[in-house]
């Protein structure tokens, strides 16, 4: 098993950013994810939240959040693009690679597909002189990308090489889509793969779905799906993606616990995806070269 | 009527900003004499001084060079060091402001004014590393460097050039799989176009080049060799090429003035090409055959 696949996300763990990032260490994992709130709300500043992080000696798999970026017009354009570019800016601070960019919500978007296309082509341009990749996740309640097969054809209309996907598997166990969509995916396209599962077999509404995703994630292997993220990550793997996997566990009940404690339950999810679902062979050297470089 | 405007819509699209080749080339250094005189050898002369700040022109033939000793103002612009560093290179085109305003609209990082080694309001974008790219139009219908610089009196404002040396290009350094962004970067902002694998220029058959829509100016995209590729990248703008119709005639020139040129097994002056050694650390010239088109003799 390769450990090092795995990484943590910020937003899973209580308390300060480096007790997070040492929990994160502790716990044998090599990445974290940069919730971008835990780095600018740093009590002593942006500057100290940044050491932290690039101190930890933890590789930073991306930045999150950028939210209801496409499809606006006008004022409301220009104002996310502001918003973009000093996360920009913070991901480069970070020496991260990637920035997460989950598909709008907002009502004030467009759904024209062309629109939408120009505005992620423009994020992708943004981020190439800072050397970061833009991973471009399909949501159930978005209204430009519902799923990773609408942000794929988005992000194939956009036709930027270092604009892709993340694919988040919450929303794929939630949403029912079909796995074979995956096949359709080129998996030099899919830059970010989120894992997380939830405790209810079943989720009815969209407003049960959003409530789910922002509170009541757990870590894979502690849910309801394991067969159904088993079936995504074995399928993941055989159409031959070989990036990273981030917990993208929110959760109200881990955020009242120690970080040690809930580092620990993901601990345990890595070992048992490694061991259960991918038994993964040792990395082909040559391969190495698609995984994102060490943090300058 | 329609193949007509077809017609249009290709040359548009070909060049969508008038390009017109390099009007400039700027260093940042905190010791501008010594690089000044690492230009002088390569044939440059000193004309002028800028009038507000620690800022000198180099001039021969139709290529200009900006020296910047200024310390820098604004994050991501290069602060001046010992070592000489490639800071910023200027793009002549049909209309800056719009071409400015379309760079922009597409995803490029304007510059704050004031941060810029001149004072005429030059817009600027970001380009690789701390580097920054100038967009200048107007070039034929006076000088830019008129209302910045001072001409020092007595000296000729426009030397010939040795050799017929004229901009040819530049080598900027990519990170490990980082060639397909730049390639995007320059090719939606400035309609660069990739050349295929069999097209090279110079001694050294590495990287990927990319040709300006005018034809006339190229940018060499090279990523680190196989060993270095974990290391952290460094982005960067790293040498000029000068093209020459005699490659071998203008080193000879240049060995004259006390041009040093590398003579390895693997790298050595050739009628293709010949780079030579570095100055001052990090300053190093790239000779290349190129015969400028009748159109745009060098002066």
């Amino acid at each position: 098993m390769i450990f090092s696949d795995f990484g943590m996300d910020t937003a899973s763990l209580a308390g300060a950013l480096e007790l997070k990032l040492a929990a994160v260490r502790r716990a044998g994992f090599s990445q974290v994810m940069i919730a971008a709130s835990d780095v600018v709300g740093h009590p002593s500043g942006v500057d100290a939240g940044v050491r932290a992080v690039r101190e930890s000696g933890l590789r930073v798999t991306g930045l999150e959040m950028l939210r209801d970026f496409e499809g606006l017009d006008g004022r409301l354009h220009a104002y996310k693009v502001d918003v973009a570019k000093s996360m920009l800016e913070v991901c480069g601070w970070l020496g991260g690679r990637r920035l997460l960019v989950e598909a709008s919500t907002s009502t004030h978007a467009e759904a024209d597909a062309d629109a939408i296309a120009r505005d992620l082509r423009m994020l992708a341009l943004l981020a190439i002189p800072l050397g970061i990749r833009i991973a471009y996740k399909g949501m159930s309640w978005s209204r430009t990308a519902k799923d990773f097969s609408a942000a794929g054809e988005i992000v194939f209309r956009a036709n930027c090489p270092n604009l892709g996907l993340a694919i988040d598997a919450f929303d794929v166990l939630a949403s029912g889509v079909a796995l074979d969509d995956l096949d359709a995916i080129d998996p030099e396209q899919i830059f970010l793969v989120q894992l997380s599962d939830y405790m209810w077999q079943d989720v009815r509404s969209t407003e049960e779905q959003t409530a789910t995703a922002t509170h009541f994630r757990v870590f894979p292997g502690e849910g309801a799906h394991s067969e159904g993220l088993a079936d995504f990550i074995t399928r993941l793997d055989a159409i031959g993606y070989c990036g990273d996997y981030s917990f993208d566990v929110y959760n109200d009940d881990y955020l009242q616990m120690p970080p040690e404690k809930v580092a620990a339950r993901a601990q345990r999810a890595a070992e048992w995806l490694g061991e259960t679902v991918l038994r993964r062979a040792l990395p082909i050297p040559n391969m190495e070269r698609l995984r994102p470089a060490a943090p300058g | 009527m329609t193949n007509a405007l077809d017609r249009e819509a290709v040359a548009a699209s070909h060049n969508p900003l008038g390009f017109d080749g390099i009007e400039y080339i700027e260093f940042a250094t905190s010791k501008p004499q010594a690089l000044g005189g690492v230009l002088e050898r390569m044939g440059f002369r000193l004309i002028a001084h800028h009038r507000s700040r620690e800022v000198e022109l180099y001039r021969q033939g139709r290529m200009n060079i900006i020296v910047n000793a200024q310390a820098a103002d604004v994050p991501r612009t290069v602060q001046p060091t010992e070592r000489p560093v490639l800071s910023a290179f200027a793009v002549r085109v049909r209309d800056a402001d719009a071409a400015f305003r379309r760079a922009q609209e597409l995803g490029a990082w304007e510059i704050p004014v004031r941060a810029r080694a001149m004072e005429l309001n030059i817009p600027a974008i970001h380009g690789v590393g701390e580097s920054l790219i100038y967009f200048v139009d107007r070039h034929d219908e006076f000088s830019i460097y008129d209302v910045d610089f001072r001409t020092i009196p007595g000296v000729d404002p426009h030397p010939p050039s040795l050799g017929g040396m004229h901009f040819f290009g530049i080598v900027q350094y990519v990170g490990a799989d980082r060639t397909a962004d730049w390639v995007e970067f320059y090719a939606q902002i400035f309609g660069f176009a990739p050349l295929p694998d069999s097209v090279r220029f110079g001694i050294l058959p590495k990287g990927l080049l990319l040709q300006s829509p005018c034809r006339t100016f190229y940018l060499q995209l090279i990523e680190p060799e196989e060993p270095a590729r974990y290391a952290p990248a460094e982005e960067h703008l790293q040498r000029v090429g000068f093209g020459t119709p005699d490659v071998l005639a203008t080193v000879g020139i240049l060995k004259s003035r006390g041009v040093e040129f590398l003579a390895s097994e693997r790298v050595h002056a050739s009628d293709r090409g010949a780079l030579t050694t570095a100055s001052l650390g990090s300053v190093m010239f790239e000779l290349v055959h190129d015969v400028p088109a009748p159109s745009a003799p060098p002066r």
